[in-house]
C-alpha cells in the first residue's frame, strides 16, 4: 500500500500516438461528466415547480418550504448524524491505533487483507451475515446500534486506507530522536506524532461519518424497525410519486453540505501530504 | 503484559497470529483488541453466514439441521433464470467498466500532468463513494423518463416522434445506472497499480525495441494485473449485489439475486437469505479461482500484498 504518488510527472505517451491516450483522458472526462451531471440536475429540479416534469423551470423554493414543514425526516435525520458521527470518531480513533501498528509491523500483509475484506464482500452479503449473526444466532434485537456496527464495518477500511497514506510515510527516526531528548513515549506521541498524523485522523473521521451518513444496503438488513435518513428516502421513493420533490430537496441539501466538507478533506490530504 | 496477551493469542496456532505476535512484542494492547473484535464482527458472520445456508425453514422457524435442501431449492424454484441474468449482467458491466476504465487509469497514472490537476481527477473519482446512492439513481428518472431530458431533446430535434420507451425501467436502464456508479470502483486500484510501475521499465521496453503495444500488452498490462484484478472484484461483486439501482431504474422488470435476497428477508426464510448472499460471495471466488491461472500464464508468481 504505497501513497498516492502525485508529483511523478514522466511521460508514457512519448512512444504512443497521440490518440490513443486522449482517448482515454475523454473516456474518464465522459464518464465522470455523467457522474457529476446528475448532480447538477438533482440541484436544478429541486428548485422548479414541478420537479416531475424532468425539466427544470420555472424555478422556486415551494418544495424546500414543504420540506420544512414536514416534521418526518427530523428524526431519520438526527438519527443518521447521530450514528455518523459516533462512527466518525471511532473511525478516527481506531483507525489510528490499527495504521501505526500496521505501518511497524514486518508481516503486515495478511492483518491488512483482514481489515479491508469488507471490501471484498458485496454489502447485501455482509449485511444479511450479520442480520443473521446478531438477529438468528446471538437473538438480540435490532436496531441503531446494530446499524452503527453494519456502518463500522463498512467504513473502517476506508478509513484505515487513508490512514496509511500518512503512517506509512511516517519517519520513525523523529520518534527515536524524541526519545533520545528525554520526552516519554506520552509526551512523544503527542508532541511529535500526533500532529504529523493529524491530516490523516480528520480525513479517516470524515471518512467514517461520510461512509456511514450515506449507507443503505447493510442498514436495510440491520435497521429492524429503526430507520435512517437514506432509508427513509428510499422508502419514500418506494411508496410514493409525489413524495420524490421532497426528497430531491433533501438529497440536494445534503449534497450541497457534503460536497464542500469533501472538497476540504481532499485539499487537506494533497496539499498537507505534500508537504510531510 | 502485552507480550503475554500476544502469546495467548498466538496460542490458538494460527500462524500469522504467530508472527504477528513476535513483531509487535513491544505493541500496544489497544490493537490486538481491535484485531480480535474485528475476527468477531467481520469472520464470524461471513462463517456463520456459510453454515446457515445448509439449514432450512419449516414454519417460519429455522431448522438447524444440516441438508443441502436450501441450496437445490436455490436453483429449482426458477430463481436459476434469476443468477443468470443477474450474472450476465454484472459481466457485461464489467467488462464495459474495464474497457472505459483500463484507459483512463493508464493515461491518469502516466501522462504528464501537473499533480494538482492528478489530485483533482483522483478526488473527483473517490467523492462518489460518499455521496448517497438512492438520491444519484433515482434522478436518473428525471432523465431517462418519458417526459426526462433525453426524450425531450430527441423530439425536439425531431428525431423521433414518440418517446423511446427502453430509456427507463428495461435493463438498458440498469446496466446504464450500474456503469456509471461502479467507474470509479473499477478505475481506482487499476490506477493506482499503474502508478507503482517504475517508469524505466517502460523505457527499457521501448529501448529494447518494443513497439508501444508490446509495452502495454507485455508490461504494463500484466504489471497492474493485481489492480484490475481489484477492480474487477469490486466492480463484480457491487454488480452481483447491485439493489438500488436495479429497484429505482429496473422498475419491477429486472428481476435480479438482491431482489430474491430481499423477499427470503422479508418472508423471515434466514437460511434462503444466507445461501443466496452466501452464493453471490462464492461467485466472486469463482472468478477469482478462474482468473488466477491466468495470472501465472502472465508471468506472475505470486500476489504481492505486502506493502
Amino acid at each position: 500500500m504505497q501513497s498516492i504518488p502525485a508529483t511523478r510527472t514522466i511521460k508514457l505517451e512519448a512512444s504512443y500516438s497521440a490518440f490513443w491516450p486522449q482517448l482515454g483522458k475523454w473516456c474518464g472526462i465522459a464518464m465522470l461528466a455523467l457522474i457529476y451531471f446528475p448532480l447538477l440536475w438533482l440541484v436544478l429540479l429541486s428548485a422548479s415547480n414541478d420537479p416531475l416534469s424532468g425539466i427544470p423551470g420555472p424555478f422556486s423554493l415551494r418544495h424546500y418550504g414543504s420540506l420544512l414543514g414536514n416534521p418526518q425526516w427530523h428524526g431519520p435525520m438526527a438519527a443518521s448524524l447521530l450514528i455518523a458521527a459516533i462512527i466518525g470518531l471511532i473511525c478516527a480513533v481506531t483507525a489510528t491505533v490499527v495504521g501505526r501498528a500496521v505501518a511497524r509491523i514486518s508481516k503486515s500483509g495478511w492483518v491488512l487483507v483482514l481489515f479491508v475484506l469488507p471490501l471484498f464482500v458485496p454489502g447485501m452479503s455482509m449485511g444479511a451475515a450479520l442480520f443473521i449473526f446478531i438477529g438468528a444466532v446471538l437473538g438480540l434485537p435490532l436496531g441503531f446500534w446494530s446499524i452503527a456496527l453494519g456502518h463500522y464495518i463498512w467504513a473502517f477500511p476506508f478509513s484505515l486506507l487513508i490512514m496509511l497514506v500518512v503512517t506509512l510515510r511516517f519517519d520513525r527516526s523523529l520518534i527515536e530522536a524524541g526519545k533520545d531528548l528525554g520526552a516519554s513515549n506520552w509526551r512523544v506521541f503527542c508532541d511529535i506524532e500526533f500532529p504529523l498524523l493529524m491530516p490523516g485522523i480528520v480525513s479517516a473521521g470524515l471518512f467514517g461519518f461520510l461512509m456511514s451518513f450515506n449507507e443503505i444496503m447493510r442498514s436495510i438488513f440491520l435497521r429492524g424497525t429503526s430507520e435512517t435518513m437514506p432509508v427513509w428516502s428510499w422508502i419514500q421513493a418506494a411508496a410514493q410519486q409525489s413524495q420524490v420533490p421532497v426528497i430531491f430537496a433533501l438529497a440536494s441539501i445534503v449534497l450541497l453540505i457534503s460536497l464542500p466538507l469533501l472538497c476540504g478533506v481532499f485539499w487537506l490530504l494533497f496539499s498537507r501530504l505534500n508537504k510531510v | 503484559m502485552t507480550t503475554q496477551t500476544n502469546l495467548a493469542e498466538a496460542g490458538a496456532g494460527d500462524s500469522f497470529l504467530k508472527g504477528i505476535s513476535r513483531t509487535l512484542s513491544r505493541t500496544d494492547i489497544a490493537f490486538v483488541v481491535i484485531l480480535v473484535a474485528w475476527i468477531f464482527i467481520v469472520v464470524l458472520p461471513l462463517v456463520i453466514l456459510f453454515a446457515f445456508s445448509f439449514f432450512t425453514t419449516e414454519y417460519y422457524e429455522t431448522v438447524y439441521k444440516p441438508t443441502l435442501d436450501t441450496w437445490i431449492g436455490l436453483f429449482s424454484s426458477g430463481r436459476f433464470e434469476v443468477a443468470f441474468r443477474t450474472l450476465r449482467l454484472a459481466l457485461t458491466v464489467t467488462l464495459i467498466e474495464f474497457a472505459l476504465g483500463y484507459p483512463f487509469a493508464l493515461w491518469l497514472a502516466k501522462a504528464r500532468m501537473r499533480s494538482a490537476t492528478r489530485a483533482i481527477y483522483l478526488a473527483m473519482l473517490t467523492i462518489p463513494f460518499f455521496l448517497d446512492t438512492s438520491s444519484r439513481t433515482i434522478i436518473w428518472r428525471a432523465i431517462l423518463g418519458q417526459a426526462g431530458l433525453i426524450n425531450t431533446i430527441l423530439m425536439h430535434t425531431g428525431l423521433v416522434a414518440h418517446p423511446v420507451e427502453w430509456l427507463l425501467y428495461s435493463e438498458f436502464s440498469v446496466h446504464f445506472g450500474l456503469i456509471v456508479a461502479l467507474y470509479p470502483t473499477m478505475v481506482l486500484p487499476a490506477y493506482l497499480a499503474i502508478s507503482l510501475i517504475d517508469d524505466t521499465l517502460l523505457e527499457a521496453s521501448k529501448d529494447l525495441g518494443a513497439t508501444p503495444r508490446q509495452t502495454l500488452t507485455r508490461v504494463v498490462l500484466p504489471l497492474s494485473l493485481p489492480g484490475v484484478l481489484a477492480g474487477i472484484v469490486f466492480t463484480m461483486g457491487s454488480a452481483l449485489a447491485a439493489w438500488v439501482e436495479p429497484g429505482m431504474l429496473g422498475g419491477g422488470f429486472v428481476n435480479l439475486l438482491s431482489n430474491s435476497i430481499e423477499s427470503a428477508y422479508t418472508a423471515l426464510r434466514y437460511p434462503v437469505v444466507a445461501a443466496l448472499s452466501a452464493f453471490v460471495i462464492l461467485l466472486l471466488l469463482v472468478l477469482l479461482a478462474l482468473m488466477y491461472p491466468l495470472m501465472r500464464m502472465l508471468g506472475f508468481s505470486s500476489l504481492t500484498l505486502k506493502s
